[in-house]
């Protein structure tokens, strides 16, 4: 279970009772008067950092703002006998042969491109104002988002020069302001405009060559290439922030909403390369990862029941975990009570659904950020 | 969603500021995006006279100066431009025709734009420090328009264009802006003519959009032949364009294509390439060889194909072949001339890399080494697989008369001839000109462009004529020039720096000049100086007395050159570039200015000079005592040459006290020099002879071998003991900086050979284990019939060690200081600073560490001392070899027209003919088999006992160190256009 957010809000049980049952409703009514799946305008810009590979950086309304800069350095690689590749010796006389055998991968060298990557090629490390850098959050932020990013595998892949040399990635992300809300969403979305941004020099050298470089900046490629169209072929993954409140499924939550979810998940969305599909096809993308977050929710003081106060006729309750017992069997309007246990199989469902789906969420998202002009 | 992007451009106070991203790869591997920022300016002048604008807006410097303006108000006229022009040329117009904008007579008033300025620095270093060079001769007035910083003229890159196309665009616009501005300038002067603005570019690209931009832009070929003297310059334009445009049909390719940068250094570090520099051998030029660090004996390349376009001098990587292909080196002497004569150098048509008759050679070859026997020791051969860096240099040489078609002088048709460059090493360079007629018969200066993969031999241009073969002026000139030796006259820079008084300057005569700090006072002591007759740039000069203990002060006293040249001064710089004084016979080429040289520092008699002075306490039985190092003043008494002296000394009845001085020296020097050749010490030798010229014209009557004297050896024993001393005390002081010099002993295997054919030969064992085992296994090769016997292994045992060189301390561990020769655990040159740049820094050193003055940080920086280290040993090697060929070229003009029978020992026998050395004159030369008679006799070659036996038309057997008559006489070599004596078999 990953550790909630940071701030509390300070909100009365009342507030919170008001706000749940009003998010509860049938289509829920949202304090800014959103509708479930509408996002909140956010200022997006990329290629900032003249200096990195590609960078971006994306405010949000709540005030909230996030840097990331991408930077990519040739780095040696690990020597890896594998059957894939054999084990060449060099000697003197077989120096022909070698060259033979490199010309023939070279051959069916697109298709034995795939796996050629190494998850740690790419490392993801989070500044947060306040927090050390081994402090649960961004340990656990950077966690979330390197598994979302390496879950494609492309991505890796991509990185690879050639045996000897690839690029290592190094993705710093920045958050300027106090993290109000749960930073997540922000993070991811400017970690994926960053990525789109992102420009490895172009290589030179051929096959296993120590790698030279083009040192024209213009001739770079992007790191998500694009087709000859400028079409991107995949792009970066994103993390969207999902929470529930009754049976809504509510998307980029404010901080006061996520003080009433009754479950929080991160949904890490990319695209589904893997199956040759017609590049016409409209969506198709899918589902790299979820983790549950705690909400805030479950820290924020219960209101008291008539039945349980004292001052009205009620009995107070001997022990906390007497209230507790008390509340769950309680059902009551207009009462704060923080929920408790976990999610639904069909609601998990739900949610997935209306991110990945065609027209669905993550797509709108996805093709929003591409329109953000580098 | 809404997206923001704030844009640069945008912003009013960045108007002046631009940047630029490019990617950087760093030694270590790392690659890096820079970003780098670009502050325009406005106050970059035009730099023509014409403007005042530009005048009164051009930053001034520190003394509140502007720098003057260069180009000129009235700038020579052309028929297409009678108002006079500004030539702008382009990167392409500097790489094709450097040679041109050097020529004195036309190219004046050129603007170089920065733009263009760098991206010849990126494709040839040597070419921008040319153009650099130019820009500094105020009479070609060459001016470094800084075009990337000026706000008019800096041209942003557009999206998706071409680095190259940018930098067009940024050449036309600056063309553009400098019309334009010339043309305000010139309505505010109210004058009537407008130079125009031309420029040269053999882009045609760039010419097409020129015009498009009203620009007027000419190709280099285009402009030259709207000059006077048009024939002459357009010979000088690069080869390689026209011939590619010619050729652009599909053409066979003969050599193979070059590895990729990448593809070679991977190679190299992963050790299955290997990078070394590319030799040709000097007896076969189709034998090339490269010394690599992972093998103890030098890798072969075979042929021309293997060799794949490399010249010798180019630093080249190379690729091992297969063990089957591997070989003995060639026992036999290929030339080029002789093998591939009547060649057509304007077809190319069927043109192989071999030709037929350098097939055969070859098979020949190859089917000799496959019967020897197992000793022939095959040695691994190797193919060029890339050339790192071009070593390509100006060539001198002349034309081959059987390549010219129409050789009168009238006819201007274009025609291609082939050159034949002195250097026996170096290919035929095929040159297109229109004055074959004239040049016939000169020596010529070429530049190789280029040696792309159709052609069979390089292409390369006229760069001026030296003038007639065998004249002393243009052969002098050939051979500075093929020996790098600047021989320009001083200058101005460089004289300023001499003491104002010029032959005036005297020693100070009161004590307490500042001259005289630190100096001792020794103008009482009895000193001489003994040196070879007529010489007048005395470095050196000694003393010896008894002192009341019984024991003899010896002082060796050597000019102080570092009292009148100071470090980082034009003068200093200036020698060190030089780095040594290159005699030849009848010239000499100073390192210092000739007031300094032969005056001032010279160590005159009866004149006070300054000196440096190195005086020990020794003992009767040469054991030094104590040495102790000063700067001082002496008066020489007397300036003797060897023989002089020789007789001073023999003569019993000369009692005085400087006769008795020298005595003692000679003495002592015997001593020492006794211990010397304990220690190991080897006595080499080299073939001296000395031309005796005529006084007045100076032309050659005799040649003389060098007589050795006691003397030579008295001075030699004492300069060797003062270095040596010398040497020790700036190690002592400077552990990590001091200059010093080095002789490493030779890897065993150099003597190998010698050592063989010793043992085959005469029974005779040489020992090389160490230097003391040499010269006693030297001792005994002796053949008591013939005294000759042992100086000749002494001559060919030099061949066989390394050159002994400079280096600095920091860079080597103790044990490798040895000077193998000498014996001796360290040394250095600290004798002739006059004449070797080496010894003046050791002054320097030895200064410094006596506390006499500061030391100058130049010389507390490995860095820069390595830098000096490695210049002034290729001058030196330079200079020696300058020196050679000025006596062999002499020889050959002494012994012209005559005939002379003389007795020679033959020092290397080939299967098709051997080398006879001449001890009389110091002259090697071949000695073909088919000098010996016509037909050529069969000649069958004994490989293992070094015998080649002729018969045929002539029987003869001639083997190894076989003592021969000869008939010497003198021929004009067709290859390479030298003088050159000729040997015959008697």
């Amino acid at each position: 279970m990953a550790p909630s957010s940071t701030t509390q809000v300070l909100l009365s049980p009342a507030e919170l009772s008001y706000l749940h049952s009003s998010l509860a409703l049938s289509p829920p009514i949202r304090p800014d008067g959103r509708s479930s799946t509408q996002f909140r305008p956010l200022v997006a810009e990329s290629d900032i950092l003249p200096g990195a590979n590609g960078s971006a950086r994306v405010c949000f309304p709540d005030g909230t703002e996030a840097i990331v800069g991408v930077k990519a350095e040739v780095e040696k690689s690990r020597w890896r006998p594998s059957e894939e590749h054999g084990v060449h010796l060099g000697t003197s006389g077989g120096d022909l042969e070698m060259d033979n055998d490199d010309e023939e991968e070279e051959v069916s060298g697109k298709s034995a491109g795939k796996g050629v990557g190494e998850n740690s090629w790419a490392e993801i490390s989070i500044e947060i104002p306040g927090f050390r850098d081994d402090d649960a959050l961004p340990v656990f932020l950077a966690a979330m988002l390197t598994e979302a990013l390496l879950a494609c595998g492309e991505l890796k892949d991509r990185l690879y020069i050639n045996r000897g040399f690839h690029w290592k990635l190094y993705i710093d992300i920045l958050l300027l302001s106090q993290p109000l809300s749960y930073p997540l969403p922000l993070l991811s979305l400017t970690t994926h405009l960053a990525l789109l941004s992102a420009r490895l020099p172009k290589l030179k050298s051929e096959l296993d060559e120590d790698p030279l470089f083009d040192d024209d900046w213009d001739a770079s490629a992007y790191l998500y290439p694009r087709d000859s169209a400028g079409k991107r072929l995949y792009r970066p993954p994103v993390t969207l922030l999902v929470m529930a409140v009754g049976g809504n499924i509510i998307f980029d939550p404010t901080t006061e909403e996520l003080a009433v979810a009754e479950a929080v998940l991160a949904v890490s969305v990319g695209d589904s390369t893997s199956s040759p599909k017609a590049p016409s096809a409209p969506s198709n993308l899918r589902l790299l990862s979820i983790r549950t977050i705690d909400p805030p929710s479950r820290l924020t003081p219960p209101g008291v029941a008539n039945s349980m106060n004292t001052a009205t006729g009620g009995s107070a309750p001997t022990s906390s975990q007497d209230a507790v017992a008390e509340r769950e069997g309680m059902e009551q309007q207009g009462v704060w009570n923080p929920p408790r246990g976990g999610m639904r199989r069909k609601l998990v469902g739900k949610m997935i659904k209306t991110v990945v789906e065609e027209g669905g969420v993550a797509e709108e998202v996805l093709d929003g950020l591409a329109a953000v002009e580098s | 969603m809404t997206s923001l992007k704030r844009s640069y451009a945008a912003d009013p106070n960045a108007s002046n500021l631009a940047s630029k991203v490019y990617v950087r790869s760093t030694k270590s591997g790392k690659v890096q995006k820079i970003v780098g920022e670009l502050y325009l300016r406005q106050d970059i002048p035009c730099s023509s006279k014409l403007c005042s604008q530009c005048l009164s807006i051009a930053p001034a410097d520190y003394k509140n100066e502007v720098q003057r303006f260069v180009l000129s108000e009235t700038p020579a006229g052309t028929k297409r431009f009678p108002n006079g022009h500004y030539l702008v040329p382009d990167t392409n117009a500097f790489l094709n025709g450097m040679d041109l904008f050097e020529v004195e007579t036309a190219f004046h008033d050129v603007i170089v734009l920065q733009t263009v300025l760098e991206e010849v620095k990126n494709r040839s270093l040597p070419l921008y420090h040319r153009v650099v060079s130019l820009t500094k001769n105020e009479d070609k007035r060459f001016y470094v328009f800084f075009n990337e910083f000026r706000l008019e003229t800096y041209v942003p890159r557009r999206h998706g264009e071409t680095i190259n196309d940018r930098n067009d665009r940024a050449v036309r616009h600056a063309v553009n802006w400098y019309g334009e501005h010339l043309a305000q300038a010139v309505k505010t002067r109210r004058s009537a003519r407008c130079p125009s603005v031309v420029m040269i570019s053999d882009d045609r690209d760039n010419l097409k959009k020129a015009e498009l931009d009203g620009i007027s832009g000419l190709s280099l070929s285009n402009y030259v032949s709207g000059l006077d003297d048009a024939n002459r310059l357009l010979d000088m334009i690069s080869g390689t364009r026209e011939e590619r445009d010619r050729k652009a049909g599909k053409v066979e390719l003969i050599y193979p294509e070059y590895f990729s940068l990448s593809k070679m250094i991977t190679g190299i570090k992963a050790e299955t390439l290997h990078q070394g520099i590319f030799n040709v051998s000097p007896y076969n030029y189709l034998e090339g060889s490269v010394q690599v660090p992972a093998f103890d004996r030098a890798l072969l390349v075979l042929g021309r194909e293997n060799s794949n376009r490399a010249v010798s001098g180019d630093v080249v990587v190379v690729e091992i072949l297969p063990k089957d292909q591997w070989k003995a080196p060639s026992s036999k002497i290929l030339e080029e001339e002789s093998v591939n004569k009547n060649e057509n150098a304007d077809t190319e048509e069927g043109e192989a890399v071999f030709t037929e008759r350098e097939r055969r050679a070859l098979q020949e070859e190859v089917r000799k080494t496959h019967g020897q026997s197992k000793e022939g020791r095959p040695q691994p051969t190797a193919r060029v697989v890339g050339v790192i860096k071009r070593n390509w240099r100006q060539y001198v040489g002349h034309i081959d008369k059987d390549s010219v078609k129409s050789s009168a002088k009238q006819s201007r048709t274009q025609q291609t001839v082939f050159l034949i460059p002195m250097d026996k090493r170096i290919p035929k360079i095929r040159v297109r000109t229109r004055q074959a007629g004239e040049l016939l018969g000169k020596r010529v200066l070429v530049t190789i462009d280029s040696w792309d993969r159709e052609s069979r031999y390089p292409v390369g241009h006229f760069v001026r004529s030296l003038g007639e073969l065998e004249t002393k002026g243009a052969e002098t000139e050939a051979l500075l020039l093929e020996y790098d030796v600047q021989y320009r006259p001083f200058p101005k820079t460089v004289l300023d720096c001499l003491p104002a008084e010029g032959h005036d300057w005297k020693v100070p005569a009161s004590l307490d000049d500042p001259g005289w700090i630190g100096r001792r006072d020794l103008r009482d002591l009895l000193v001489c100086s003994i040196d070879p007759p007529g010489c007048v740039d005395i470095d050196d000069a000694l003393h010896a007395r008894p002192l009341p203990n019984g024991n003899f002060e010896v002082g060796v006293h050597i000019a102080d050159v570092s009292h009148f040249v100071k470090p980082n001064n034009a003068m200093d710089k200036e020698a060190s570039t030089r780095g040594t004084t290159v005699y030849l016979v009848d010239k000499r080429i100073d390192m210092l200015p000739m007031l300094l040289g032969t005056d001032l520092c010279s160590l005159k008699p009866y004149v006070e000079r300054y000196a440096f002075s190195v005086i020990w306490e020794v003992t009767a039985d040469g054991d030094i005592v104590k040495s102790e190092f000063t700067k001082s003043v002496i008066r020489s008494r007397e300036a003797f040459a060897y023989e002089q002296a020789q007789a001073r000394i023999d003569d019993k009845s000369q009692r005085d006290d400087l006769t008795l001085g020298m005595r003692t020296l000679l003495m002592l020097s015997k001593k020492l020099k006794q211990k010397r050749m304990d220690a190991g010490a080897l006595n080499l030798a080299s073939p001296e002879v000395r031309v005796q010229a005529e006084s007045e014209t100076s032309d050659p009557v005799d040649v003389q071998t060098k007589q050795m004297l006691d003397t030579n050896s008295l001075v030699e024993e004492f300069m060797l003991l003062a270095n040596i001393s010398v040497a020790g005390k700036n190690y002592e002081a400077f552990p990590q900086t001091a200059l010093l010099r080095r002789h490493a002993a030779p890897p065993k295997t150099n003597f190998e050979e010698l050592a063989n054919q010793l043992k085959v030969k005469r029974g005779m064992e040489l020992r090389t284990e160490s230097s003391k085992a040499l010269a006693d296994s030297l001792d005994t090769c002796v053949d008591p019939s013939e005294p000759f016997f042992n100086t000749l292994v002494r001559i060919m045992a030099t061949r066989c060690m390394m050159s002994a060189e400079y280096f600095c301390s920091g860079t080597q561990a103790y044990p490798e200081f040895r000077h193998y020769g000498l014996a001796s655990e360290i040394y250095t040159h600290f004798t002739s600073p006059i004449r070797r740049y080496a010894d003046l820094e050791a002054h320097r050193q030895l200064a410094a560490a006596i506390e006499y003055e500061q030391l100058d940080q130049s010389l507390l920086s490995k860095g820069k001392l390595e830098a000096v280290c490695k210049n002034i040993n290729v001058r030196h090697r330079n200079a020696q070899m300058a020196g050679r060929a000025s006596i062999e070229y002499y020889v050959g003009q002494a012994l012209k027209g005559r005939v002379i029978d003389e007795e020679g020992f033959v020092m290397k026998v080939f299967s098709n003919g051997f080398v006879v050395f001449v001890p009389r004159f110091g002259v090697e030369s071949l000695v073909r088999l088919r000098d010996l008679g016509t037909p050529e006799p069969e000649g069958s070659f004994d490989n293992e006992n070094y015998v080649l036996t002729a018969s045929g038309s002539r029987d003869a057997k001639v083997e190894l160190f076989q003592k021969v008559m000869v008939r010497i006489s003198d021929e004009q070599e067709e290859s390479t256009g030298k003088r050159k004596i000729r040997l015959q078999l008697l």
